[in-house]
């Protein structure tokens, strides 16, 4: 599959035209990543869009006194961070490689400048980060539950 | 374990061994004292009954064939604490098998997903052994499991075994992680997105906290999945365990004996409604 059809292929371009996925493409690249290689670095700038094409990958934050922590790990089709998205372009986690792996990699600034220009590739690009963003708060908040835990009294 | 003539009355079980799954989930091996042929479907429950302290539901978690009785149980309160402080060798009573089961002839001939929570994998085990017995039978087969730690991970060989078989796609899962963990972080239902499975031509199994299974269908039900063919194990406290008493009662439902095993359309909006 070429980069042009590998680009085509992703949710958010299903209603796009020729050109705008063309525009879209020319953002991308394909990055490989071997196992135990960051994707993103906590604090480091958010340059970059990861989408994960094959492969694993770990959502860690290091907490004082307790090392780094696993906090999610992402798959195929899933999206990695949107940091890149939103002021001020700073990482809030370590992503990392723990399988090789092969994303789809947006540069950041000109895809939020294609983004803001043309407002039709901006709401196809936006409804699947939302979609992605509210099933990852869902599951988050289940995490947070801790549904398995002992009953109430019980801990 | 054919239904005993009266079927409120205990017969008597020797609990001839015991294993410790994790901190507080312990499994018992238990035999029959007298003549009891141990017949029962994947997904049913026995009412197992302390002398003196009292009695609880409990699903079988063994092979309906060519397993001991096996029931895996978590210590969380008056009954189930004092059962794990039983030594072997002790006499308990049973009746059961109750309830319905794992509809796992409906799932043949196509894709059969298992999502199991915590110690939703006891319920499920019989399940997944039946379905491995008539593997031919099923199409893919994924096993989705997700639970809090890795220190509650139960039925780790077992889990290693179907791993190594390679024709049981397994996937693991823990809510929080510890450094040494390899195994995928985040919620069970997380996992259904990433299985290998048509959902048009699959049947759903889930057996977990209420409201992991409530997102696990709604998950299901995303990726396209039939509302008919997802089946959900309810656990309500129960007395009689044979419809006389309503203490079990779910909307139109007695858990005890329309349950536990129970299609999503019939539990449309009943998942949120609190114990009684
Ligand atoms: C059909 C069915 C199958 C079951 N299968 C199993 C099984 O295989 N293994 C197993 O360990 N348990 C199983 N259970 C649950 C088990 O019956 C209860 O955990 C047990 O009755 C608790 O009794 P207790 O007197 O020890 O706790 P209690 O003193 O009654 O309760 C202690 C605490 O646990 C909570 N609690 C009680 N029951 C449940 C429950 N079902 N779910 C969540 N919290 C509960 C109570 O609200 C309380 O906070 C099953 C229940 C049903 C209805
Ligand atoms: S437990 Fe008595 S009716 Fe179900």
């Amino acid at each position: 599959m070429t980069l042009r059809e590998r680009v085509e292929s992703q949710r958010f371009c299903q209603g796009l035209g020729e050109a705008q996925c063309g525009e879209l493409a020319a953002c991308a690249s394909e990055r490989c990543f071997a196992q135990g290689e960051f994707l993103l670095r906590q604090h480091a700038p958010a340059d970059t869009f990861y989408l994960v094409l094959e492969g694993q990958v770990q959502i860690r934050l290091a907490l004082p006194g307790q090392g780094l922590v696993t906090l999610e790990t992402i798959g195929p089709d899933e999206a990695v961070g949107w940091s890149w998205f939103a002021p001020p372009y700073r990482c809030q986690f370590d992503a990392l490689a723990t399988t090789p792996t092969r994303t789809l990699a947006f540069a950041a600034e000109p895809l939020r400048a294609l983004m803001e220009r043309d407002p039709t590739v901006g709401y196809a690009v936006l409804k699947v980060l939302v979609s992605t963003l509210s099933e990852r708060v869902q599951s988050c908040r289940l995490q947070v539950l801790d549904v398995y835990a002992p009953p109430a009294g019980q801990r | 374990m054919s239904a005993p003539a009266e079927p409120t009355l205990p017969a008597p079980y020797r609990i001839v061994a015991r294993r410790q799954d994790s901190a507080d989930v312990f499994t018992w091996t238990v035999e029959p004292l007298g003549e009891h042929a141990p017949t029962f479907l994947p997904g049913q429950f026995n009412m197992l009954y302390a002398y003196g302290i009292g009695e609880v539901p409990v699903s079988i978690s063994s092979a309906a064939a060519g397993e001991p009785l096996l029931h895996t149980i978590r210590a969380v309160g008056s009954v189930t604490r004092p059962m794990a402080a039983l030594p072997v060798g002790t006499v308990i009573g049973l009746r059961g098998p109750y309830g319905t089961a794992w509809p796992l002839a409906e799932a043949e001939g196509g894709d059969l997903v298992i999502v199991a929570g915590g110690l939703g994998l006891a319920p499920l085990r019989p399940a997944i052994l039946g379905a491995l017995a008539r593997r031919a039978q099923f199409g893919r087969l994924c096993l989705l499991y997700g639970t809090r730690s890795p220190a509650d991970v139960l039925f780790a060989d077992q889990l290693a075994a179907w791993r190594a078989r390679g024709d049981l796609e397994l996937r693991v899962t823990v809510d929080r992680a510890t450094p040494d963990w390899t195994d995928e972080v985040g919620v069970v239902t997380r996992l259904i997105a990433r299985a290998g499975f048509d959902p048009a031509r699959t049947t759903a199994f889930v057996c977990g906290p209420e409201i992991m299974m409530r997102f696990a269908g709604e998950a299901l039900l995303r990726r396209g999945v039939p509302a008919a063919a997802i089946h959900l194990s309810l656990e309500r406290n129960m007395k009689c365990a044979v419809g006389y008493c309503g203490h079990c009662q779910l909307g139109p439902h007695f858990i005890c004996r329309d349950g536990p095993v129970l299609a999503w359309p019939r539990l449309a909006g009943l998942l949120d409604v609190a114990e009684l």
